[in-house]
């Protein structure tokens, strides 16, 4: 009786442990401190204004994730940077996609080639939105900076 | 013993569990008791707008980089005394006025670190970590590692960024917290003292990029007015909102038309680079102008006083 006690509690303690694992190591770990480190460092020589973690994970009943989407304030006459840093457990790379207005203006990802960052000369004061997502629905953890490279004079925008 | 073992790993398992969810209480709707007194907000007022809306819209509203650049390249030499003076801090007693100024001295410490004045950044760094605990959200400036920054001058640039990614941090985590309401105000009295800035600039130098830049702020003054009409149900956001509706009328005469193009694509050094083909192109004659400013330095005097 003895002995079967002990079998059945080692058997509830080993149970235990797993679920405690599964709860403790599931998802990604603490997603996006150090992308945001290594998000800054391939930012260049711009001015830092603002950052944007990105964790799409699928839902219980979901088969793909969707996009979050981030609201930013763009100043005319002034060309900003973005750069994207992903977790290398990532399946798929992040895509990012800025609009203005339902309008897409600049993606990362354009004719197949995926770039690191991207760069974008604003002409309009406004909001703009800021939209991320992973390729197929991926599940996904990146990191993404948004720098001001510098700013025109209303002559120095007719020479684009 | 084997017992006992268990109630050990469950209690361990337990703690481990339910920790990470501490940090991320949505809390209740809005206004926090521990964080406002009682000639603050009302808890009870239905919002017009979604707290996700609202979050959404004001996220970068006032970023000082831009602004603080631009004033930067025209030349002009660094003045603190347009500045709000941290002595002021003992005239910020309510929840109110506090997150109000915590904007003012955030673009305070813009225009200061775009400088490279790392001699008086200290006090406004002070006064934004006390301005900060004051409304519960101290937790997001590392006064220490922010004051080590500030005394080496080969630190100014990791000291900008770490400064403007606190105020950014903790704008998020009022967010998730229901706390638009004190984050909006944090954002308006950002905005406003970085157009104050401006505008002392612009009566010393008239520079041009300067004065189109405050005009277009035409369209945030509607945002900035949308969203504190929310909270108008406490007077003191009806107050703020009045101000706000005056500089709104006095933008009315200011032009911006839109100049549409092509939109161009270049790839510069392995990065993408998109120009927008859409041009803004403002009109706002001198006295327009000096009705804004007029206007500006009456909503700052009013935030600051």
């Amino acid at each position: 009786m003895l002995i079967e006690n002990s079998k059945r509690m080692k058997k509830i303690i080993i149970s235990l442990f797993v679920l405690f694992s599964v709860f403790s190591f599931s998802g990604y770990a603490q997603c996006g401190e150090d992308l945001l480190k290594q998000a800054l460092k391939e930012m260049g020589d711009g001015q830092y204004i603002k950052d944007f973690k990105i964790e799409l994970l699928k839902a219980k009943k979901d088969t793909k994730t969707g996009y979050v989407k981030f609201s930013v304030v763009l100043q005319s006459r002034s060309q900003y940077k973005f750069n994207v840093v992903d977790e290398p457990a990532n399946a798929e790379k992040a895509i990012m996609q800025l609009y203005f207005n339902d309008k897409r203006l600049v993606s990362n990802f354009e004719n197949g080639k995926h770039y690191k960052s991207c760069g974008f000369v604003c002409g309009k004061t406004g909001v703009y939105n800021l939209v991320f997502s992973f390729k197929g629905g991926a599940e996904g953890c990146s990191s993404a900076v948004l720098s001001l490279v510098k700013q025109f004079s209303e002559s120095e925008m007719k020479g684009f | 013993m084997l017992k006992n073992f268990l109630y050990l790993f469950l209690i361990v398992a337990g703690v481990f569990l339910f920790s990470g969810c501490a940090g991320n209480s949505s809390g209740k709707s809005g206004l926090s008791d521990e964080l406002l007194s009682a000639d603050s907000l009302n808890p009870d007022a239905p919002l017009k707008l979604s707290e996700e809306v609202i979050g959404d819209v004001i996220q970068n509203i006032s970023s000082p980089v831009e602004m603080a650049t631009l004033i930067k390249s025209t030349g002009v030499a660094f003045s603190q005394k347009i500045l709000n003076d941290p002595d002021n801090l003992d005239k910020y007693s309510t929840s109110y006025k506090r997150a109000l100024n915590l904007g003012v001295f955030a673009a305070d410490l813009g225009y200061i670190n775009t400088f490279d004045k790392n001699s008086i950044v200290i006090s406004y760094l002070l006064a934004v970590k006390n301005l900060a605990e004051g409304i519960k959200v101290g937790q997001f400036f590392d006064f220490t590692a922010l004051k080590r920054l500030a005394t080496n001058s080969n630190n100014l640039d990791s000291l900008m960024e770490i400064s403007i990614s606190s105020f950014n941090k903790m704008d998020s985590y009022l967010r998730e917290q229901n706390r638009s309401n004190v984050s909006s105000l944090i954002v308006a009295g950002t905005w406003i003292e970085g157009l104050y800035i401006s505008s002392s600039v612009i009566e010393e130098t008239n520079n041009q990029d300067l004065i189109d830049r405050i005009a277009e702020q035409k369209d945030i003054v509607n945002i900035l007015l949308i969203i504190l009409e929310n909270y108008k149900n406490d007077a003191n956001f009806a107050t703020l909102s009045t101000y706000l509706q005056d500089l709104k009328d006095q933008y009315a005469g200011v032009k911006i038309t839109t100049e549409f193009g092509e939109p161009k694509k270049m790839e510069v050094d392995g990065s993408l680079i998109i120009v927008q083909d859409e041009i803004s192109h403002i009109k706002v004659s001198p006295e327009q102008m000096t009705a804004i400013i007029n206007q500006i330095k009456k909503i700052r005097e009013f935030i600051v006083s």
